[in-house]
């Protein structure tokens, strides 16, 4: 599946419009400590996090994940966004909560990482 | 689970309440050169069926209905009670815990006990299984009151405490960087305040505000305190440090914001939602700042609240 | 769902609370930070988190918060247990990861809070 997919059924809204949605998701990821998304995180993943901060988007990009969705209807500073659009990583939003958004997206196909 | 609570509670509460808690001071003695005979119309008009025998203040002994009996069989009804009564009374300190009482209680199988203090050892109290019962009652009654009596109760919760006083205050002293107890005092406030009867809404408002004032003061701070005070119509929670400051309040009071340190997040805090957490729970806040000095937040929970307020804060909560 | 069908639907060990599984919880909430927890859990949720520490037991109770549930296998030291059991709050850890756990538990039932706008909150006050 599409990240454009996946904006398009969870109505995320998308915060960096320069980045293209056209990328294969390989599966989830949640979590707001980023020593555990460095640690555990799969290529291609589309990471779920409250976190806004500059910081996640070294981690994405080291990590080559698909795009971050941040939850909660938090919003990321300007700065950030600016980076995320500089490492293309299209960084997407949502008014609902992790546990939610992480049920959706298993819902439409999303699998977590198996061992 | 509640019946489980209700159990945990009462245990709690027997290590926490005191014997004088639960004891009756007004105790009924006698002396130990009075005769027997006297022993009579106590026993008879207050309805006990044991006497503490006092001299000077102290516990010399116990004389009880059984001994009473014995004499009168004996004919022995001038016979002074010094000579009749049980020495080495067992006793039960003022301070110990309520716990001690009970254990003392399944110990011994008997039906009361005097209560004497540590210095001196003089006699202050007397207290019985019943009077353990009703204490405990009496301060477990506190968690479950409806509405009605919640809203009454919360402007005469002094009554309860100190009655000479017209505020009570709970000051919390916070160590800076102590990331173990985080969430501690705030977690020993919201005990004492459903204690105090105060309804589980407001309590929870509070408790949350005093948590990110709490941890605030940890991430940030090298120490500060908390100081809630708990007046009939509202409690005003102060937090208060000596630096470094915060450069900006405005920015800081935007949700997301947060200059903690990547290492402080990967402990849980620094999310930045900790001022507005606070805001979202105050009906009146006030946060005042300055570099090199410290910080001082300021916050008001009404107890009452008004219509208006109450239907804010359903839609806050319903969200 | 009750405490007993979520530890068996996400594979969860129960390490405190084994006489309060019968208890019903309607909400789903995941989180491994602390403020968010206060910020718009409810009661009656459950909390999946990450962090096992006793910050999460005194924000769990100020929340009022009953059940916690650590994924990714984390296990809490014993004064985090016995702080639990103090405030009677269950347990339980499961070695899935965050996304899988709520995954099941939705499939299964529990909900979240719907939509969040936290500066529409703001503006209120």
């Amino acid at each position: 599946m599409k990240l454009k997919d996946i904006v398009e059924r969870l109505h995320l809204e998308s915060a960096t419009p320069r980045c293209g949605l056209d990328r294969e998701v390989s599966g989830g990821y949640a979590s707001d400590l980023l020593s555990d998304v460095m640690a555990n995180s799969r290529e291609g993943n589309v990471w779920v996090t409250l976190q806004v901060h500059q910081n996640i988007i070294a981690v994405a990009s080291l990590k080559e994940l698909s795009g971050i969705i941040i939850v909660n209807g938090r919003k990321a500073e300007q700065e950030v966004l600016a980076k995320a659009e500089q490492e293309d990583i299209p960084v997407m939003l949502t008014g609902l909560q992790t546990f939610e958004i992480a049920g959706r997206l298993c819902e439409i196909g999303i699998r977590g990482n198996t061992k | 689970m509640t019946k489980d609570r209700n159990f945990t509670k009462i245990q709690e509460l027997t290590y926490e309440l005191r014997v004088r808690d639960a004891m009756i001071a007004d105790v009924v003695t006698v002396s130990p050169k009075q005769a027997i005979h006297n022993l009579r119309d106590v026993m008879r008009e207050k309805h006990i069926s044991g006497v503490p025998v006092v001299d000077e203040g102290r516990v010399v002994g116990l004389i009880s209905i059984e001994d009473y009996i014995r004499c009168l069989a004996q004919g022995e009804m001038d016979v002074i009670i010094e000579r009749r009564m049980t020495r080495d009374a067992e006793t039960l300190y003022a301070d110990e815990p309520l716990v001690h009482a009970v254990r003392k209680f399944e110990q011994y199988g008997f039906g009361r006990f005097p209560v004497i203090e540590r210095n001196g050892q003089k006699l202050v109290g007397i207290i019985t299984k019943g009077n353990i019962i009703k204490c405990l009652l009496r301060k477990l009654e506190v968690e479950y009151h409806e509405e009605e009596i919640h809203h009454y109760r919360a402007s005469h919760i002094f009554e309860d405490i100190v009655a000479d006083k017209t505020n009570l205050v709970l000051k919390y002293e916070i160590a800076g960087k102590d990331f173990d107890r985080a969430g501690q005092s705030a977690s020993r406030l919201k005990k004492t305040l459903h204690r105090l009867g105060i309804r589980p809404e407001i309590v929870r408002r509070i408790a949350i505000v005093a948590f990110e004032a709490e941890i605030n003061i940890i991430v940030f701070t090298d120490g500060g305190r908390l100081t809630v005070s708990v007046c009939s119509d509202r409690i005003t929670i102060g937090a208060s440090d000596n630096g470094p400051g915060i450069p900006d309040t405005e920015q800081a009071m935007q949700p997301s914001f947060s200059t903690a340190p990547d290492w402080i997040r990967e402990m849980g805090f620094g999310a930045g939602m900790g001022l507005c957490n606070i805001r979202n729970c105050a009906d009146e806040m006030s946060l005042a700042s300055q570099i090199g000095k410290g910080t001082n937040l300021e916050v008001v929970i009404y107890l009452n609240g008004n219509e208006a307020d109450k239907d804010v804060r359903r839609q806050n909560e319903a969200s | 769902m009750t405490l007993e069908e979520i530890s068996k639907t996400i594979e969860a060990e129960v390490l405190v609370g084994q006489d309060s599984l019968k208890t019903e919880v309607k909400i789903g909430c995941a989180s491994d930070l602390m403020s968010d927890v206060l910020a718009f859990a409810k009661p009656d949720a459950i909390l999946l988190t990450g962090l096992a520490n006793r910050q999460v037991i005194y924000t769990a109770n100020v929340a009022d918060i009953h059940a916690i549930c650590f994924i990714r296998g984390k296990e809490p030291d014993e004064k985090t247990l016995k702080l639990a059991e103090q405030k009677g709050i269950v347990l339980m850890t499961t070695r899935l990861p965050m996304f899988v756990s709520c995954g099941r538990l939705f499939k299964n039932g529990l909900t979240g809070l719907g939509y969040l706008d936290i500066s529409k909150r703001n503006d209120q006050r």
